[in-house]
């Protein structure tokens, strides 16, 4: 599955966006996702350049596709407030980061597609608030119609 | 009302989608119709047809990357990025309402603006020889490995009619991956600049250049030229608008190949052709002249323009020096520069890999095989892509390889095949040596004077 409960962590300690990517890539590697880190998070620091990932409404999606990942991923974060220059200029609480491999199934693709139109949607984006803990949060994904699972 | 978009972001992973829903949601609240055409890694999906454009009363662009624009002529376009989609969607569809009407020949406008929001480092000529680059990548490696599998079989095995070395050269060879890789690379310059009708044009040019022995910087000078006449006659050539239909289907294809052609073969037909005498007469004058020195001037023709000119005078010197059962310290020295630029290049691509993109990557990984198999054509998709700094590097590569082949006065008996003749080599340990060499210089060259390249 692109997510389970060992790729979400709903207390993350890091106060900067460095920290918490790194932080996830960590944890995406611990999971036999990310092959080569440093060149992961290089594609999602370069990724992040272009502009930020933070689209508004605290959330935050980091994400880089690259041959450094081998299986396709979602993490899952919740932080302390960081700012992540989003483009409303508001603090970030949640985030979501991706890795995909370069040669990605269209299935994964499709399911970060659907993700991320839901992130527009208010409801969503409480239900991901609301969660108190990994396997709640899990239970949330797998039950808002994203294809998971 | 009826509103359309299309969204398109650099990795098109995330915002691509979220920019279709927040425009989908914004068309919605005001009780319009809506379809958002999303160009994601997935693909295009939800592709705008001619008939939902036709009735649409404004279109909406939110791309950080190019898209096909003619579609849209006569339409009101708000060509906006992703980021300011998601930041304002509530006046999106009021701005798109009042946009103005785009005109195909206004495509520079909508082009350029695209171009704003992009990395300032990422010059249009740049992304114009990526694009041509990427799509060449797969010519060269599948036309490369084809080649070499042949020389498996022995260097001239491919000479014998019916048998597998000879269909495998059919495939890679000039008659095949290899014949349009040229023509490939032009036309894809020529699309990236000139959109669709850029395509024909372009490959005609690179098909040109093919026959004027022009080489592949004959097909970045034919992809340019045929993208800049395409994309000057969409602008400067009006027709009333009954004739509008006829514009892609018979004058832009027309006058823009015969153009390109016609420019082609009186512009650089006859200086190619010269340059090419011009070196064989240096070559033959250089017959007496101090082997290093040579080797050295040899190593340096080699690679300059790999398969152009130059490369096929430096080229047909070596082969000319055979004689029947004899080695030759020319031809080692030929060989020995042949080989250097693509395992040079292939070196660079594992020590620097922050210097080059995830196609040239793997272009790197295939260009361990043609270098070692003497395919000098290897290294084109480098050095097309960024000809100022790679194709110094391994001219002084190539040279100094070159010049030690003949310094260690390696010989060679046959006219090609790389690592498989190197039976035919006298002296081969030190021939291997000269090879390490000027591949470790070139890589080392290209890893210090390259450019970081990120994707």
């Amino acid at each position: 599955m692109i997510i389970e409960e060992t790729l979400i962590d709903l207390e993350t300690d890091g106060t900067t966006k460095e920290e918490v990517i790194r932080h996830l890539a960590e944890l995406a590697q611990s999971q036999g996702r990310i092959q080569d880190i440093e060149d992961y998070i290089k594609a999602v620091l370069h990724r992040e350049t272009e502009y930020s990932t933070a689209m508004g409404f605290g959330i935050a999606i980091p994400h880089g596709k690259t041959a450094a990942v081998t299986e396709p991923f979602l993490c899952f974060a919740k932080v302390r407030s960081i700012d992540w220059k989003a483009l409303d200029g508001g603090l970030v609480d949640l985030v979501f980061m991706i890795g995909v491999p370069e040669n990605a199934g269209n299935e994964h693709l499709k399911i970060l597609a659907s993700i991320s139109r839901k992130l527009m949607k208010e409801e969503f984006r409480s239900g991901l608030r609301e969660a108190g803990s990994s396997s709640e949060l899990m239970q949330f994904l797998l039950n808002s119609d994203l294809g998971i699972g | 009302m009826k509103i359309l978009a299309v969204t398109a972001c650099p990795t098109g992973i995330a915002h691509t989608y979220m920019a279709a829903e927040a425009i989908e949601d914004a068309a919605k609240k005001m009780g319009y119709e809506v379809k958002v055409e999303t160009r994601g890694s997935v693909g295009v999906e939800n592709e705008l047809t001619d008939a939902e454009i036709k009735e649409a009363d404004a279109i909406i662009l939110a791309c950080d990357t190019a898209v096909p624009m003619e579609r849209f002529a006569g339409k009101k376009v708000l060509s906006i990025s992703v980021s300011e989609a998601l930041k304002s969607t509530d006046k999106l569809i009021e701005r798109a309402l009042n946009a103005s009407v785009y005109a195909a020949a206004d495509l520079s406008d909508a082009v350029a603006s695209i171009k704003e929001q992009r990395a300032a480092q990422r010059t249009g000529v740049y992304k114009h020889l990526m694009n041509g680059v990427s799509f060449m990548i797969p010519f060269v490696v599948a036309g490369g490995i084809a080649i070499a599998l042949s020389f498996i079989f022995g260097y001239n095995a491919f000479e014998q009619e019916g048998t597998l070395a000879a269909y495998l050269m059919g495939m890679g060879g000039g008659a095949g991956a290899f014949g349009l890789m040229i023509p490939i690379l032009a036309g894809y310059i020529a699309y990236s600049i000139a959109d669709r009708p850029g395509l024909a044009p372009g490959m005609i040019g690179g098909a040109v250049a093919v026959q004027l022995n022009a080489g592949f910087l004959g097909a970045l000078v034919a992809g340019f030229l045929a993208g800049y006449i395409v994309y000057a006659i969409k602008k400067y050539i009006k027709l009333p608008k009954t004739l509008q239909g006829i514009m892609p289907v018979l004058i832009i294809p027309v006058l823009g190949s015969i153009s390109t052609g016609l420019i082609l073969f009186y512009l650089i037909g006859k200086p190619v052709a010269m340059i090419n005498q011009t070196m064989n007469d240096f070559l033959t004058g250089m017959s007496g002249a101090n082997a290093i020195i040579l080797g050295l001037i040899l190593g340096l023709m080699m690679a300059l323009d790999m398969g152009g000119p130059v490369n096929k005078a430096a080229y047909a010197f070596g082969t000319g020096t055979l004689a029947a059962g004899a080695g030759s310290s020319i031809m080692a020295a030929v060989m020995a520069a042949g080989m250097v630029p693509p395992l040079g290049l292939a070196l660079a691509t594992v020590l620097f890999k922050n210097k080059f993109t995830v196609a040239e990557k793997e272009a790197g990984k295939a260009a361990w095989v043609l270098g070692a198999s003497f395919i000098t054509e290897g290294a084109i998709p480098f050095a097309a892509a960024d000809p100022l700094r790679v194709i110094p590097s391994i001219m002084i590569g190539s040279a100094i390889a070159g010049a030690l082949s003949m310094a260690f006065n390696a010989t060679l008996s046959v006219p090609h095949g790389g690592i498989f003749v190197f039976f035919a080599v006298e002296n081969w340990p030190l021939y291997i040596l000269a090879i390490a060499i000027g591949t470790v210089v070139t890589g080392l060259i290209i890893g210090t004077i390259k450019k970081k390249v990120e994707e």
